[in-house]
Order: C-alpha cells, then sequence, then structure tokens
C-alpha cells in the first residue's frame, strides 16, 4: 500500500480553491486547504506536505518569502507551486528565483495542472 | 388629557420601534439563512460540475434542487467561474449543460431586467458561458450603452461566442478601450478566444487593435517589434499611443535613448514623466540612461527610488 501524499492549498477566493481542490480528486493524495500564508505557516508546522499550492502571488510580493517558512533550510521539500494572474516577466523570474517550483498563470489548463501535480508526487514515492 | 396624550405617544413609539428591531433581526436572519443556503448549493453544483467535466463528459450532470429561488443564479456563476480561471475544458459538455439548464437565456434575461453594473455584471457572467449566435446579437444593442462597463462586456460576450470574427469586433467597437480591458483581453487571448499574431495588428489602423498588439509585444517580449515601437512613439498624432509604445519599449528593456524617445519625454507631462520614471525604476534602466533623457530637477526621485526598496514595487 503505498504512503498518503498531502498537498496543501493555500487561497483566500473560496471558489478558487475549491475548483483547484475538485480537480486534484483522485490522484489519491490527501488535500488540505487553509486561506492564508499563517495558516499555512500554521499548517506546515504541524504536518508534512509533498505539495503546497499558493493561489496567489501577492504574499509573495509584500516582502515575505513563505517558501522559506514552510521548507526546512537546504530542503527542496515541500514542492512550492504558485498560481496567479501575474504575467509579468519580472514577478515570474522573483517567484522561481525565491524558491518557487513551478508557476503557472490563470486560466489554467486543469488536466494540466493535474498531471504536472502527479508527476511532483509520484517522483517522491 | 395631555398625560395622556403623551402616554399614548410614548406606547405608540415603542411599539413602532420594537416592530422596527424585530424586522430587522428577521431581514438579517433571513438573509443569513439566504447566503448560508446560497454558499451549500454553489459548493455542491461546482461540485456536480467538477465530476462532470473530471468524467466521461457524454451526460449532463443533474443539479440538485435546480428551479428553486436563486438557483440558476448560482449554476451560472458556477459555470462561469469554472470557464473564467481555466482554460481546456470540455466545451461540448459545457454547451450542453448552458443549453439544457437555459443559463445564457437567464442571464440575457437578468441583463435586459437590469441597468447599470448589475446589467454589466449579467454579462460579464453571460461572457464566460459557451453562447450560440443569437446571444451575440442579443447584447448587440449594449454596445452602445452609455456605461463602459455594460459596453465592454457586451463585446466581451461577442467575442467569446465568435471568436473567428474577434479582430473585426474590437476593430469596430466605438470607444477607446482602457488598460484594465485589454488586460482582460489578454485573458481571452490566454485562453485562445484572440490570435496571437501581433504584426497585423500593429498595421491597422484601428486603436484598439493596435492597443492589443502592443500588450502581446508587452506581455511575450517581441523584440522585433521594437521598430514599430518607435514609430508609434514618434507620431503625434496618438500621443496616448506613443505613451504605450514606450512603456512597451521599458518591458522590453530595449535602449531608450533615442531621438523619438527623447522628443516624446519632452513633451509629457510632469505626472507622466513620474510615471514613466517609476517603470524605467522597474524594469532596471540604469541612472546614466536617466540623466540623459530627463532634466536635474527630476533627476533625484529617480535615484531615491532605485535605491529605495520601493524600486521593485514601482
Amino acid at each position: 500500500m503505498g504512503i498518503m501524499r498531502r498537498i496543501l492549498i493555500v487561497a483566500e477566493d473560496a471558489f478558487a480553491r475549491d475548483v483547484i481542490r475538485l480537480s486534484l480528486a483522485g490522484l489519491g493524495a490527501e488535500v488540505r486547504c487553509t486561506t492564508d500564508c499563517e495558516g499555512m505557516r500554521t499548517l506546515c508546522r504541524r504536518e508534512a506536505f509533498d505539495l503546497v499550492i499558493v493561489l496567489q502571488a501577492a504574499s509573495f510580493l509584500c516582502g515575505g518569502n513563505p517558501v522559506r517558512e514552510v521548507r526546512p533550510a537546504g530542503l527542496r521539500h515541500p514542492a512550492v507551486y504558485v498560481l496567479s494572474w501575474q504575467q509579468a516577466e519580472q514577478t515570474v523570474l522573483s517567484l522561481l528565483e525565491s524558491g518557487v517550483d513551478q508557476y503557472m498563470t490563470f486560466p489554467v489548463n486543469l488536466q494540466r495542472l493535474r498531471r504536472k501535480v502527479s508527476d511532483e508526487l509520484g517522483g517522491r514515492v | 388629557m395631555i398625560e395622556q396624550f403623551y402616554i399614548v405617544y410614548t406606547l405608540c413609539a415603542a411599539v413602532l420601534a420594537c416592530g422596527f428591531s424585530v424586522g430587522v433581526v428577521g431581514a438579517a436572519v433571513r438573509e443569513r439563512r439566504r447566503t448560508g443556503r446560497d454558499a451549500r448549493l454553489r459548493t455542491e453544483y461546482l461540485h456536480t460540475l467538477m465530476l462532470a467535466l473530471g468524467g466521461d463528459g457524454t451526460q449532463v450532470p443533474y443539479f440538485p434542487l435546480f428551479g428553486r429561488f436563486g438557483s440558476r443564479r448560482l449554476l451560472c456563476e458556477a459555470v462561469a467561474g469554472v470557464v473564467a480561471i481555466t482554460y481546456g475544458l470540455n466545451d461540448g459538455l459545457l454547451r450542453r449543460i448552458v443549453a439544457h439548464y437555459r443559463l445564457d437565456r437567464r442571464m440575457l434575461r437578468q441583463a435586459r431586467r437590469c441597468r447599470g453594473y448589475r446589467r454589466a455584471q449579467a454579462l460579464a457572467v453571460l461572457a464566460c458561458l459557451p453562447a450560440d449566435e443569437s446571444v451575440a446579437a442579443a447584447v448587440a444593442p449594449y454596445l452602445r450603452s452609455r456605461n463602459r462597463y455594460v459596453r465592454f462586456h457586451a463585446l466581451a460576450v461577442q467575442l467569446s461566442v465568435d471568436p473567428s470574427h474577434a479582430l473585426q469586433r474590437i476593430g469596430d467597437y466605438a470607444y477607446p478601450l482602457s488598460a484594465s480591458e485589454v488586460a482582460e483581453l489578454m485573458a481571452l487571448l490566454r485562453r485562445g478566444i484572440l490570435p496571437l499574431a501581433y504584426g497585423p495588428l500593429l498595421e491597422t489602423r484601428s486603436l484598439n487593435l493596435r492597443r492589443v498588439g502592443l500588450a502581446i509585444v508587452r506581455q511575450f517580449g517581441i523584440e522585433e517589434a521594437e521598430g514599430r515601437l518607435l514609430q508609434f512613439v514618434a507620431d503625434t498624432a496618438h500621443p496616448a499611443l506613443g505613451r504605450e509604445a514606450l512603456y512597451a519599449l521599458c518591458s522590453l528593456r530595449r535602449s531608450l535613448l533615442r531621438r523619438e524617445v527623447a522628443v516624446f519625454i519632452t513633451e509629457m507631462d510632469a505626472r507622466e514623466r513620474r510615471a514613466l520614471l517609476r517603470c524605467m525604476a522597474l524594469e532596471g534602466y540604469a541612472p546614466t540612461t536617466m540623466q540623459r533623457l530627463f532634466e536635474e530637477a527630476e533627476r533625484p526621485y529617480y535615484e531615491t527610488l532605485v535605491q529605495s526598496y520601493k524600486r521593485s514595487l514601482a
């Protein structure tokens, strides 16, 4: 029996959060949700997630670095995906430089996202 | 006699106040219940819709409690919400759902009944629903609305219904597109509704199409368009377009030490020059470039911006 993977979705927008959560159904992973970075920090301290999907770039643009807060120093775990409407090259580069593993711009292709998440979780088995 | 009058008056006032309070509390409770019920139903509809989209996509799903007051609106919003943030969904199934539950007709009716921003909101939802040609014709009168949001969302409906004539419709749009409206059109482009070819857009006579072309150049960093951008900057007939072309040059991080750019900057007012300085700081232009284009008095602003943390926020 495989190990149950854990995914955390961080989004203020309940609708977008539900859409992403439902699109990841059937991957054999436990999906948890929270509304903000504070909740993300709390949950990440309490549990070990394999993937964190953040649906807003704003938390990265106000001086903080959520990736450093959820990922212990020197580790590449958990993987962090950011989905946002921001499309400026500089913003995307800044996010990737801050340690984000994958950046996707809205509107997103749910099948593509699901495939990437599946590969990400599969690679960790 | 006077005392009795005061007593009756006080009693009436007290009864009225109590009645009013009970009414307000009752309305608040009813509203809270309705909001809670709507939230549950919206989640249920979204769940059903996502299950259907994730399945084989042959059968129109059954949405529980459909037909109850407000349920059509919730289903419209659920479908439109999913379409707005995704692409590559099962378009055939979405069309069948919209046709089966007559969601497009419902939103059209709401657009007819409402005025102002509510009409614009109804059209915005309608723009995300897969609809047929008759819907595009039905929203045509709204293209001449005094409310710019209504006008633009009517255009968005027509673009989503008939993407093959998208450029023609944008070209025929009689009002200048704002920056946010162009950004909305770019979202349509990312969903595959608009073509990506920027060349014909920049060569056209329609200012709106040129704006869309400039937005494509900026978004995709098309450096080959530099010559055309400089022509826009030099064209004094359309200063607004020249300004957008200048910002596009900044986004591409091309050299601004050109005669066309220097002439254009001298004709800008103080507010526009500051905005351009912020854009240049954001794109990382060296202070020496700025010094050759701007006056002595404007340099400290740029240098402060470059040296401060605001550079990455400007």
